[in-house]
């Protein structure tokens, strides 16, 4: 790899991450908030929308208790990297009622919004790269 | 000069959470590095990447990326300018952000007015060295030049 390779081109995109993996998955966990970090940080508009298990990522309590592994950084670290290098995420408010998740007093202060599935529709037809985990 | 272990120099100007430095060269163009406290919470340095030369970076849009094991996330800038040049040694061996932060820069710029107004929201010398104590004191970080 030469030096010119390590340079960042200047093409700005806009990417939605669907993140599903949950507390029953921790290993599963840190990966896109890291990608959503970086992404980010080279002016990629970064969307996370979190729905089915993911949700719970959003939750009060479970990312400050939950690492990838064992002794690792905590997620809720994770999440904190991602949201100050600009990403943007949205919690899918009809999987919040199978998780017995309250959108208005259970949620994280990090999350931006609580979204229908008609906005995660919109973000995937008009970004340009989708990504789920 | 330091605090738990972490090198502070007092002729750099500095971000008001000390994530990076900045130096006034010469040539009015301005160098940016990561500060001993920065690279200890990043760990091992293991990918940088800098805005092609040539890119007008305003403030808040970072001037480049840095990945490590465990963070991912960009090198913040508070002030508007223009990239000239990476740090090709950093390029090649990221690591010289962990051994040698202040010597390792990543990138030298050139601001799109003059430095003293690019470096006006900055803090230097005693002020600097002042908040740059609290925050590793704050945060209990203790600072390491070990690259694991």
């Amino acid at each position: 790899m030469s030096v010119d390779d390590h340079y960042l081109e200047n093409d700005e995109q806009s990417i939605v991450m669907i993140v599903t993996a949950g507390p029953s998955t921790p290993h599963r966990c840190a990966t896109p908030f890291y990608l959503a970090s970086l992404l980010a940080s080279m002016d990629a508009e970064v969307s996370m929308f979190f729905t089915m298990e993911g949700v719970r990522l959003m939750e009060k309590g479970v990312p400050e208790d939950l690492a990838a592994m064992e002794g690792g950084k905590k997620i809720i670290d994770f999440i904190r990297d991602a949201k100050r290098a600009g990403a943007v995420l949205h919690v899918c408010q009809p999987a919040l009622p199978g998780y017995k998740i309250d959108g208005q007093a259970d949620l994280i202060p990090e999350v931006d919004h609580v979204s229908r599935a008609s906005v995660l529709a919109d973000l995937l037809m008009t970004c340009d790269k989708v990504l789920s985990f | 000069m330091e605090c738990n272990g972490c090198e502070f120099r007092p002729e750099l100007f500095y971000d008001d959470e000390y994530q990076i430095w900045v130096r006034r060269e010469g040539d009015g163009t301005l160098t940016v590095g990561m500060t001993d406290l920065s690279q200890t919470i990043a760990g091992k340095i293991i990918h940088v990447r800098v805005r092609r030369p040539g890119t007008r970076r305003p403030p808040g849009k970072p001037v480049a990326t840095i990945e490590s094991g465990k963070w991912a996330g960009p090198i913040p800038n508070f002030f508007d300018c223009t990239i000239e040049e990476g740090n090709p040694d950093v390029l090649e061996t990221p690591t010289l952000l962990n051994s040698d932060p202040y010597n390792a820069w990543i990138a030298r710029v050139a601001p799109a007015g003059s430095a003293d107004e690019a470096l006006a929201g900055f803090l230097t010398g005693d002020a600097a060295h002042e908040g740059y104590c609290e925050r590793a004191a704050r945060e209990d970080i203790h600072c390491s030049r070990k690259i694991k």
